[in-house]
């Protein structure tokens, strides 16, 4: 993170104050947060705990990995970020903006703060891969000048500027996964967030992706990652998150994958 | 400006895609609009036809014969006095004589008064009433007359007729369309849910890149209203084709009662026709987005 990052001052950030009040007011110091979760709990309407006294926080640059079996509660926590779900109690903060009391005129605003992938990509099928990616752009108010510059940039990222006029059903997975990635840089997001990005890609070409978003990480955005896949996350020495039964039952930076393959 | 332009052509996109329900859409629409139109000129038809049969209906006294004209002459005062009279007017024997004379040969047909080898019109009294309904009052003034007064020919019962035409008209063409004018919204209404569902998955995808409600709202009301438009340029157009057929069929009908098309009303239905149009299409199109994107 750079130090002269505007993010990380100013009152939306609370909690990072308090930790170095009065012995380093330098706000620049500070490690900023791109998501809060304090004691989340989502019961959904038929009774079902999907999630249950979450505590969570990602400091801003971080990679992280969600793990665990399915229906414990990756996909909820997910949702909750993006504010597709809202918690039934508890405390969400994401990108500096606190869920809990949001509207939903502000929801526009807060994803675009945050990227989105999926493992089923959801490509748009009858625009191009340069198309796809420009409408996230228009559809936000982008003018056009700008659209074609922000899209050659992203084409260039992700590595697919010979590809840009096929349509996603002429790609590769790993060619629609790298659009659908740039399609989430487009607002420039402070948080990336991945749900089984690799899920539907062979090994050689998950790594690809893999290593498209550690890239993406080292330029500053914060990744979270939700994965089935040990060998990745084993190898990678990372963070690693693991939901159970709507609960997280580890949290070890460096961490191992176990058995939630 | 950007949501303007991107917003015309999501919408003509998704005309060109859903074809069938466009189509549907726009035809009843066409339907509809016809019917109001056709409503419109028929009434205003109508209303000009009993304008102008109200200004010529008047109520006739025939007096008796050898009526002494001093009373004739009070009996004439007494009724100009009364406020719903507007004129009246005496007519002497040879007048009457003359009056049928001139309608029969304007009619082309025979004179009749030949025949008889005298002159068979008693003298008259022509009262004409400011409105024609109110003619009670008079009507007693002539039959308190006795003597002098043989017959009262009244023509009300006719614009009574009409009248009464004429409201029904209205009440039955009024409740007809605001029927056709549901349906034609619930089918909008259907049709633009249509447009939504196929673009699903585009709309996912906005809401999940940050676009506001307006960017995901507006491109289906803008297909509304062109699914309006649509109708409404083909009912003008129909009427454009139709408009020397109908108002030939008017005049005979209608003969010499000028139910006349006025540029005024040409206008007016125009107008009435593309509002109605576009009204229904935005309206339709309106409740079909706020309805899903609250769900959603």
């Amino acid at each position: 993170m750079t130090a002269a990052d505007p993010r990380s001052a100013g009152p939306a950030l609370p909690s990072a104050g308090w930790e170095i009040a009065g012995t380093d007011p330098v706000p620049t110091e500070e490690p900023a947060i791109a998501v809060r979760l304090d004691e989340v709990v989502k019961q959904y309407p038929n009774g079902k705990n999907a999630l249950v006294d979450v505590d969570l926080v990602i400091p801003e640059g971080d990679f992280v990995f969600l793990v665990g079996p399915s229906g414990a509660g990756k996909s909820t926590l997910i949702k909750i970020l993006v504010h597709d779900e809202v918690a039934t109690s508890g405390y969400v903060e994401v990108a500096g903006r606190d869920l809990t009391r949001m509207s939903r005129r502000q929801v526009p605003r807060l994803r675009r703060e945050i990227g989105i992938v999926f493992q089923d990509f959801r490509l748009l099928p009858r625009k191009t891969v340069r198309e796809n990616i420009a409408f996230a752009l228009e559809v936000t108010g982008t003018k056009g000048p700008r659209i074609r510059d922000t899209v050659e940039r992203l084409l260039a990222l992700v590595g697919l500027t010979d590809q840009a006029d096929q349509l996603p059903g002429t790609l590769s997975g790993g060619e629609m996964q790298r659009t659908a990635i740039a399609r989430a840089m487009v607002h420039d997001p402070r948080l990336v967030i991945a749900d089984e990005p690799t899920g539907n890609l062979d090994p050689l070409i998950s790594w690809e992706i893999i290593q498209l978003l550690l890239r993406i990480n080292e330029m500053g955005t914060t990744v979270l990652m939700a994965t089935h896949d040990a060998e990745v996350v084993t190898a990678l020495r990372k963070r690693v998150v693991a939901l159970e039964g709507g609960r997280i039952i580890r949290d070890e930076v460096g961490g191992y994958h176990r058995d939630y393959a | 400006m950007h949501l303007i332009r991107f917003s015309i052509r999501q919408s003509l996109e998704g005309l060109g895609r859903n074809r069938v329900m466009t189509l549907a859409a726009s035809v009843t629409m066409v339907l509809m609009l016809v019917l109001l139109a056709s409503l419109v000129v028929v009434l205003a038809g109508m209303q000009a036809g009993l304008a102008f049969v109200e200004g010529k209906v008047e109520v006739r006294a025939e007096l008796a014969g050898g009526a002494p004209a001093n009373l004739v002459f009070g009996l004439q005062e007494r009724l100009e006095a009364l406020p719903e009279v507007a004129e009246v007017r005496y007519i002497s024997r040879e007048e009457a004589l003359e009056e049928f004379r001139a309608r029969r040969a304007e009619a082309g047909e025979e004179d009749l008064s030949a025949y008889a080898g005298y002159n068979p019109f008693p003298a008259q009294l022509s009262i004409r009433l400011r409105d024609p309904r109110q003619s009670s009052q008079v009507l007693s003034v002539l039959l308190e007359e006795g003597g002098l007064v043989e017959r009262v020919v009244e023509q009300q019962k006719v614009i009574d007729r009409l009248v009464g035409v004429t409201a029904l008209l209205r009440t039955v063409g009024v409740a007809i369309l605001v029927l056709v004018g549901l349906t034609v919204l619930l089918i909008v209404v259907n049709s633009i849910r249509m447009a939504m569902m196929v673009r699903e998955q585009e709309i996912e995808i906005m809401r999940l890149v940050g676009a506001s409600d307006t960017y995901i709202r507006w491109p289906f009301i803008v297909e509304g209203v062109l699914i309006g438009l649509i109708g409404a340029g083909v009912t003008l157009l129909l009427l454009v084709v139709a408009y020397g057929p109908i108002s030939q069929l008017a005049n005979i009908v209608a003969g010499q009662v000028p139910v006349g098309f006025s540029e005024a009303l040409v206008a007016q239905v125009a107008i009435l026709v593309l509002g109605a149009g576009l009204l229904l299409g935005g309206v339709g199109a309106w409740i079909s987005v706020r309805t899903y994107l609250r769900r959603a």
